[in-house]
């Protein structure tokens, strides 16, 4: 079906998040919609899916204008919406997801899974898409879930397919195969959008792209022949520039030592971090970076080995007097540790150390934390992911500190924020911390890191240096392990 | 939803709720708009009437204001109404033997021991749910029960007067009623425990504002997890949440015991505490908001007893919840992901 978005405006109170937008999916193209973390792409995802109603504009579906559509006719019209956050019951199977919210019943309100089971198998056939519908939502990877929710949308019968954030969280090769089945679903004739802030997936799959900026729409037009670079510049207006490692420290002491530590899938990791070194962390998600992290703030106990801050044991130690011997910690789980989501940016920038000078400390912290909107009484929810995360790592930052320990810092937003994010880091390093920094973005990690570890299967199993051939690092991540 | 409904929402709710109580008092056997006027002047038409109802939602405001203690640290604490009895039967214990101290020692110290051992009764539910993670909807109810039958086993043995009741308190430990103001007040059970009414949840709102532990009992029922990796101490804003919950629960006990009756009987203060969950949350985590919801609550009780002759009181018990209903549905908010 043809989507054609004619000048969408919407706001939340005095907040515009889509100003005058027009756009248009086609048929058998894949459209990206491109921007950064509060640019408005959801926002116009979700008014094209008839999630929320626009303040002003209309939707022409088919050639007939509305100047709203509910969700239910959305989905008569076969609109399907892939989520960012998925919506399956984890211990239900893959089949018993299929159905819920749309069972397949029969005269006396008996389920008849068999004929939705055919259907599913076909469509998952045609398009390529693999799951073992037989296995509980919870053992299926995160690759394996979202097509289980792509399965879900098309065997509603959706032809017109959105897709919020699908590759937020997903490596290089899983992304790939994602757009490998959009491809396929478009060449079927259906309408494909995929909401991203990848500029390099936007010239690699897409056909067509809307380009976003603060609401506004840049551009809009044939993907093809525009580099990253371009993109970059239309999407963020200027480009954000490199950052650079500090130097290696010399004959730096140790600050953060970590002896045989292992509790859980973390087996006898031992790592030493100097005076003013980045150390980065390397490995697929699951492979211990959680626990190790956990391990060192001081929110788990470690079954063996020790852990010290300037040769002081660190054991025994609660998460506080840990941060008052000049230890900080950037979660990776936003959501769950990072923020207090139902508080105020006030409130998020001095946990944990209410009182005092608190109201000067708050201050400070969100000069340095360089988020925007600039403002303490806001609730920290009503900020982009991006933003979000400056607040989180000002707080880690606002006072004197030994070693910090920072896992994903930039996952989930944008480039401009994720440049701003980074160079903070190398400026903290420079003064003298010892980073500790775990990610699963590999140019991330090569960019700052001096040095890299590899966690793998919950043991460390490489040290290289950060200028490694990506291949080898790739191999040394997987360690000749079958996952 | 346009502007129009949304106002319009609580004024057909209101309608709603009058249509619903005129035919539950026509189903009764009464004249519909006659049994509203004669229920409305004996409860707010009246000096003795409005006593009535100050009386009511003294202990009904400060019940409510335990429970958003508990409700702001995501707590649900159902064990109010056991928590208030034992708080009674402690102040009528307490208070009996106090004849020898002057008012201004009796009054607190009755009331102390009140709060003391609520505080302590709720505690324990805090500990089970910090140390062994037992769910403290779970613990509270079971404590109602233990509390059932504990009361008129402690006033079987040793405390009670008789097995029903406790001794009288001494005349000093005794809270002064209204109607030394005026005399229109006279007989009605209102007494200076209003003040603890207006005081509490007033108090309780700046310490969950302004105070450092206050704030981080509100922070960690927002978000436990992210307070705990920040360094709160969340089991112990827990525990804390959820004994100052039992302690404001214990000071229902003082308009009971010391301000009214004078003593402790079984079953005087049941309701109270469930009637008191209700209006914490319709409350909706102001102290105006508590003190009109306590009012709104306590009039209806007592429109209620003024029209039980005719009107069986179970009909106003119907209107209770329907005034609920429509107080939820009507603040709901447009839900907006």
């Amino acid at each position: 079906m043809r989507i054609e978005a004619r000048g969408l405006t919407k706001r939340y109170g005095d907040v515009v998040a889509l100003d005058d937008v027009s756009a248009q999916l086609t048929e058998g193209r894949i459209t990206a919609l491109l921007g950064e973390n509060g640019a408005g792409k959801s926002t116009l995802l979700r008014l094209l899916a008839g999630l929320s109603a626009p303040t002003s504009g209309e939707l022409v579906l088919d050639g007939v204008a509305r100047a709203r559509v509910s969700p239910a006719e959305a989905r008569r019209l076969g609109i399907g919406v892939v989520h960012q956050h998925f919506s399956l019951v984890p211990s239900f199977d893959g089949l018993k997801n299929l159905m819920l919210g749309d069972e397949p019943v029969g005269p006396l309100g008996v389920l008849r899974p068999g004929a939705l089971l055919a259907r599913a198998e076909r469509v998952m056939r045609d398009v390529g898409l693999e799951v073992d519908l037989g296995l509980p939502a919870e053992a299926l990877s995160v690759g394996e879930r979202q097509r289980l929710e792509i399965l879900r949308v098309l065997v509603r019968g959706a032809t017109t397919l959105l897709f919020d954030e699908p590759t937020a969280t997903q490596t290089r090769a899983e992304a790939a195969r994602l757009y490998a089945v959009m491809r396929r679903l478009a060449d079927d004739g259906a309408t494909v959008a995929v909401v991203t802030h990848h500029l390099d997936e936007v010239s690699a799959h897409a056909d067509e792209v809307v380009v976003l900026r603060r609401g506004a729409r840049v551009f809009a037009g044939e993907a093809r022949g525009l580099t990253t670079d371009e993109l970059a510049r239309l999407a963020l207006g200027a480009a954000p520039p490199p950052v650079s490692r500090p130097p290696p420290p010399v004959d730096a002491p140790v600050v953060l030592a970590l002896d045989a530590l292992g509790a859980g899938r973390l087996v006898d990791v031992s790592l030493e971090v100097r005076r003013g070194e980045i150390v980065g962390v390397a490995g697929v998600d699951g492979n211990g970076q959680d626990e190790l992290v956990e391990l060192i703030a001081g929110l788990a106990a470690p079954a063996r080995g020790r852990l010290s801050l300037d040769g002081a044991p660190l054991d025994g130690l609660d998460v506080a007097a840990r941060r008052s011997r000049g230890l900080g910690v950037v979660h990776g789980d936003r959501h769950a540790l990072g923020i207090v989501a139902g508080a105020s940016v006030h409130d998020n920038l001095v946990l944990g150390e209410l009182g005092g000078d608190e109201a000067a400390r708050a201050r400070q912290r969100l000069v340095a934390s360089g988020a925007s909107p600039a403002r303490l009484d806001v609730p920290i929810s009503a900020l982009s992911g991006g933003n979000q995360q400056k607040v989180v790592l000002a707080r880690a930052l606002g006072r004197p500190l030994r070693a910090l320990v920072v896992a994903h810092p930039t996952r989930g937003v944008d480039a401009a924020a994720a440049a701003a994010l980074r160079a903070r880091l190398a400026e903290v390093a420079l003064a003298g911390c010892a980073v500790l920094l775990v990610s699963a973005d590999l140019a991330e990690l090569r960019a700052l890191s001096h040095r890299l570890v590899v966690l793998c299967r919950g043991r460390v199993t490489a040290a290289l240096p950060p200028d490694v051939d990506e291949a080898e690092l790739g191999r040394a991540m997987l360690g000749g392990a079958a996952a | 939803m346009t502007l129009v409904t949304r106002h319009a929402r609580p004024v057909i709710a209101a309608a709603l709720v009058l249509t619903l109580f005129n035919l539950l008092v026509f189903a009764a056997g009464e004249a519909p708009w006659r049994a509203l006027v004669t229920g409305l002047e004996g409860s707010l038409g009246t000096a003795y009437g409005l006593g009535q109802v100050l009386y009511k939602a003294t202990s009904l405001a400060i019940a409510g204001a335990a429970f958003q203690v508990a409700y702001r640290a995501g707590l649900f604490n159902v064990g109010i109404e056991g928590q208030i009895a034992l708080a009674a039967l402690a102040a009528g214990v307490v208070g009996a033997r106090l004849g020898w101290a002057p008012a201004w020692i009796a009054v607190p110290v009755a009331g102390g021991a009140a709060v003391g051992v609520a505080a302590g009764w709720a505690a324990l539910a805090g500990w089970l749910r910090v140390r062994f993670g037992a769910h403290e909807v779970i613990t509270t109810i079971l404590q109602n029960r233990l509390a059932d039958a504990l009361l008129p086993l402690a006033l079987a043995h040793g405390l009670g007067e008789t097995g029903v009741r406790t001794r009288d308190v001494a005349a000093s430990a005794a809270i002064p009623r209204l109607s030394v103001l005026s005399h229109a007040l006279a007989g009605s059970a209102a007494s200076f425990a209003v003040l603890l009414a207006l005081v509490t949840p007033w108090l309780i709102d700046r310490w969950e504002r302004r105070a450092k532990v206050g704030r981080e009992v509100g922070l960690v029922g927002l978000g436990p997890e992210a307070c705990r990796a920040a360094g709160v101490p969340v089991s112990s804003r827990l525990l804390v949440a959820l004994t100052l919950s039992g302690a404001v629960a214990g000071l229902t006990a003082c308009g009971a015991v010391l301000g009214y009756k004078g003593h402790y009987e079984l079953g005087m203060t049941t309701g109270v505490g469930f009637a008191g969950i209700a209006v914490g949350l319709l409350g909706r985590g102001t102290p105006l908001g508590l003190l009109a919801a306590a009012l709104l609550v306590g009039a209806l009780q007592q429109t209620g007893l003024v029209l039980n002759a005719t009107v069986p009181k179970e009909a106003t018990d119907v209107l209770f919840g329907a005034v609920i209903l429509a107080v939820a549905t009507t603040g709901r908010r447009e839900v907006t992901r």
